[in-house]
């Protein structure tokens, strides 16, 4: 009798064993991430890509076919304006360029299959304009105004920064620090503070950031940046520009 | 019966029983009282029961204290609960620390402690059924503490979330279904009400007095005149500075600016209820450093309202004396975060007294004369190089210049370009005992090429240091000074502060008054009603509250914790000695890590824990900009 229960027991969690296991071995059938999703952010005054940075904008995906309360996942920038993300699953997405130097843009559906390429256009808070530099020994100085495609509404404008890097790689998440000076306070600070919201001033001031110091015999990349106060706070740019310091 | 046969025949019955109970599941139910289960009856029918059921909800309460870590949270497990230079105020600029940028703690931990306000609620529904077997004095003692604590809990999670689900009521599961249980997100506005209508019933229930760790009706009010104002201020400044988006349109973060006045009401009214109640620590008249020093270390200071207590005994002893000054002065452990120049200068600039005014730097023969003049709250605050603790000294030196020439402001960036930072003139290291000349290079207590537990800044915290204690008491896990969670003066602060924003006359002359209680008991000039503005309130409650867990907070619900870090850098106050000379020289510089410190406006609410929206759709819209 007792026997006959331990081996009953012993049947039974075989049965189930085998059980889970046929599930374990089951083959997982759903479709991989085999969709892409590419294009160009273009900027509506230039008709060019916007001028950016790496992460200088997301294009947020919510994969709507999924789900109802799809969790937002982001594709950042490149630093050309365009964004590419060659591992997604096919269906239908919510899309929206957002968290950079831009007035908000409406969200689209958009069906994904293969390689989708889609381009949005987006209007920058700020354009930089007549950009010009010149060097003065060992001391970039970088020359421009600024305007605004859309006046009514504007935040705040807060302040230019200069940026410099060794690489064409340059913004505000890649720049050589000792180049930049934010510190308030110091004398040597040479970011421009703004503060203000638009207005005929700032329409016809021509702005001019120093950037002292540059070591002789390199070769530096340098643009400078602009920034609103709305909800993200990211520079919208110049054109990179390439200086060699001279022996 | 021999050992042998007795483990054979329990072996066999325990074969049977379970043989049994498999083929005998769907029988008669024993109708037997379990002795292994708790029932409802065994705690809530007797004092003891009760007590320990309280003491497990006080237990958890999200007290941010010595060990609470901003993004890893209450550290109540061992692991890294060591490490109390993971501060909040190493993220927020009063100190510069182990974090590598605001980013790293900014966005939480995923708190979101509903199991506990689950007890709090079990104990509300279940205690009034056993009311008839105590006094009504002692079930409204005990309701009123299930409130506070709740309202604690709600008050934890809406300055962090914004509008999180009002759950007031036992859930069950199964007997819900998930749908039910889904519970969708409130308002940010009706979770500030509920957190301070669940206080207001704490108020009404609670005696007047308590013991140190528990709630009574003054400690509710004091915890109501914080939350009121976190409430007030996010209305007002919040509806100006915000990340746009679903859950901002509508309303699960962001309160309308009308209803500021309602929550600064609030908090002023909540805050005055205190009065009279507790009070400033004002023990040593006559030395005001000392006294200040003290206020934390007391067991006694009238001033503490609401604490934690901790032993080595129960395994609740903290670090706070091995971590937050270095190996030098203690046991064990190491240090990693140092109060900032930009800190200091709260209490005013330094620059005439480490400058002539030519713009050289002025010589000290001694560097203890750096505190000449300094209020004494800020120098029991901090410790400056040549301040002595447990017999040591403070030998804080970044360097040795064989001669100094020149101006103080151009080495101000610390790029170590001008003329006098040349290798074969400034000499620094990364090891304590490098000489030159037979001096030191560095002190022992920094400031070192090499790693950070040393100071960056020039500076060690001195809030909190138990300088009672020897030097081998000062290990890891074996400091016991209570966290004092809620202290008189924080509730001044409250009141000046929610007076200024309702701003009539009357408020504006009770707001001085508050403030300038502070100010003499921290033996500092009295401010006059000329220059009083939110900003002198905001700074005094930036000194008062320093490295409390405060400022973090504070500069979240004023909206401008995106101005004040702004790829912001700070500064210390570096001592060198100029050995031509034989005389030290105080440097403003970037603190020796040259950190950058940027608030995203988005952190301004955390983002709702993944595994949570998981679970409940109805938590959606996420916080903007997640």
């Amino acid at each position: 009798m007792k026997n006959n229960i331990i081996k009953g027991i012993l049947t039974v969690s075989v049965i189930c064993l085998t059980i889970s296991c046929a599930k374990l071995l089951r083959v997982d059938n759903y479709a991989g991430p085999n969709a892409a999703f590419e294009g160009n952010v273009i900027d509506s005054v230039t008709g060019q890509n916007i001028n950016t940075e790496t992460g200088g904008f997301q294009i947020q995906m919510e994969q709507i076919s999924y789900s109802a309360n799809p969790d937002p996942y982001y594709i950042p920038a490149k630093p050309d304006g365009t964004f590419e993300d060659t591992r997604i699953f096919s269906g239908t997405y919510r899309i929206t360029p957002t968290q950079g130097a831009f007035w908000p843009v409406d969200t689209t559906d958009v069906k994904i299959k293969g390689v989708t390429t889609m381009n949005f256009t987006v209007v920058p808070y700020i354009e930089i304009k007549n950009f010009t530099h010149r060097l003065s020994g060992d001391t970039l100085i970088m020359d421009f105004q600024i305007d605004a495609p859309r006046k009514n509404g504007l935040p705040a404008i807060i302040d230019a920064w200069p940026f410099v890097n060794n690489t064409n790689f340059v913004g505000s998440g890649s720049f050589i620090s000792q180049y930049t000076n934010a510190n308030k306070g110091d004398p040597n600070k040479n970011t421009i503070d703004i503060n203000s919201t638009w207005n005929d001033t700032i329409a016809s001031t021509t702005y001019e950031v120093r950037v002292p110091g540059l070591l002789s015999g390199r070769t530096f990349y340098a643009r400078v940046g602009v920034r609103v106060n709305d909800s993200y706070k990211k520079f919208d740019y110049s054109d990179v520009i390439k200086v060699d310091i001279t022996k | 019966m021999d050992r042998i046969d007795f483990i054979k025949t329990l072996g066999t019955l325990g074969a049977g029983m379970f043989g049994g109970a498999a083929f005998l599941s769907s029988c008669n139910k024993l109708n037997v009282a379990p002795l292994n289960i708790v029932n409802d009856a065994d705690i809530f029918s007797n004092e003891n029961g009760v007590t320990a059921y309280l003491a497990s909800i006080y237990a958890t309460l999200p007290i941010e204290d010595f060990i609470y870590e901003p993004n890893n949270g209450f550290m109540t497990n061992d692991g890294g609960r060591w490490q109390c230079f993971y501060q909040t105020g190493a993220l927020d600029g009063e100190l510069v620390g182990p974090y590598g940028g605001t980013g790293d703690g900014a966005q939480g931990f995923g708190f979101w402690p509903y199991d506990h306000i689950r007890t709090a609620n079990y104990m509300l529904e279940t205690l009034p059924k056993y009311k008839n077997a105590f006094t009504p004095q002692q079930v409204n003692q005990w309701m009123g503490e299930a409130y506070f604590c709740r309202a604690y809990f709600y008050f934890a999670l809406a300055k962090r979330y914004g509008g999180v689900p009002i759950v007031k009521t036992v859930q069950n599961y199964p007997d819900q279904s998930i749908s039910e249980l889904q519970v969708p997100r409130n308002k940010e506005e009706d979770v500030w009400d509920f957190i301070g209508s669940d206080f207001d019933n704490a108020y009404s229930m609670l005696p007047g007095t308590s013991d140190r760790s528990r709630a009574n009706k003054y400690v509710a009010v004091a915890y109501k005149s914080r939350a009121m104002l976190y409430a007030g201020t996010i209305a007002k400044y919040g509806s100006q500075n915000f990340v746009a988006g679903e859950a901002q349109q509508k309303g699960f973060v962001g309160i309308p600016v009308s209803s500021a006045t309602k929550f600064f009401q609030a908090a002023y009214d909540a805050a005055k209820l205190v009065e009279g109640n507790y009070s400033l620590y004002e023990n040593e008249i006559s030395d005001k450093v000392q006294n200040y020093v003290d206020l934390f270390l007391d067991q006694n200071s009238p001033e503490n309202i609401f604490v934690r207590d901790y032993s080595i005994a129960s395994g609740t002893a903290h670090s706070w004396d091995a971590t937050m000054t270095c190996r030098y002065m203690t046991a064990d452990g190491l240090s990693r975060s140092y109060p900032t120049l930009d800190f200091v200068e709260r209490w005013g600039s330094l620059s005439s007294a480490i400058t002539n005014p030519d713009g050289t730097p002025i010589r000290f023969t001694d560097r203890a004369n750096i505190i000449n003049g300094l209020e004494p709250r800020l120098l029991a605050t901090v410790y400056f190089p040549g301040d002595t603790l447990r017999g040591l000294t403070f030998d804080i030196q970044r360097g040795i210049y064989k001669s100094f020439s020149g101006d103080a402001v151009s080495e101000l960036n610390d790029n170590l370009t001008s003329p006098n930072d040349g290798p074969d003139n400034l000499i620094l290291s990364g090891s304590t005992d490098q000489t030159y000349n037979g001096k030191r290079v560095i002190g022992l207590c920094g400031i070192s090429t090499n790693g950070d537990d040393l100071t960056r800044t020039g500076f060690y915290v001195r809030k909190y240091i138990n300088y009672k204690a020897p030097q081998s008491a000062c290990g890891l896990y074996q400091s016991t000074q209570s966290w004092i969670d809620m202290r008189y003066a924080e509730v001044l602060l409250n009141r000046a502060e929610a007076a200024l924003e309702l701003g009539t006359s009357d408020m504006k002359t009770d707001a001085l008054n508050a403030l300038n209680q502070l100010r003499a008991r921290a033996g500092g000039n009295q401010e006059l009603m000329s220059t009083l503005t939110i900003d002198t309130v905001r700074n005094e409650r930036a000194k008062e509250l320093a490295f409390e867990h405060h400022y973090w907070w504070d500069i979240r619900r004023w909206r401008i914790a995106d101005q004040i870090l702004d790829n912001s850098k700070f500064y210390g106050l570096l001592p060198y000695y100029v050995a031509d000379e034989d005389k030290y020289i105080f440097l403003k510089q970037i603190e020796t890590f040259q950190r950058v410190y940027t608030f995203d406006k988005r952190w301004y609410y955390e983002p709702l824990p993944g595994g949570e929206l998981g679970k409940n759709p109805n938590l959606y819209p996420n916080n903007p900009g997640y």
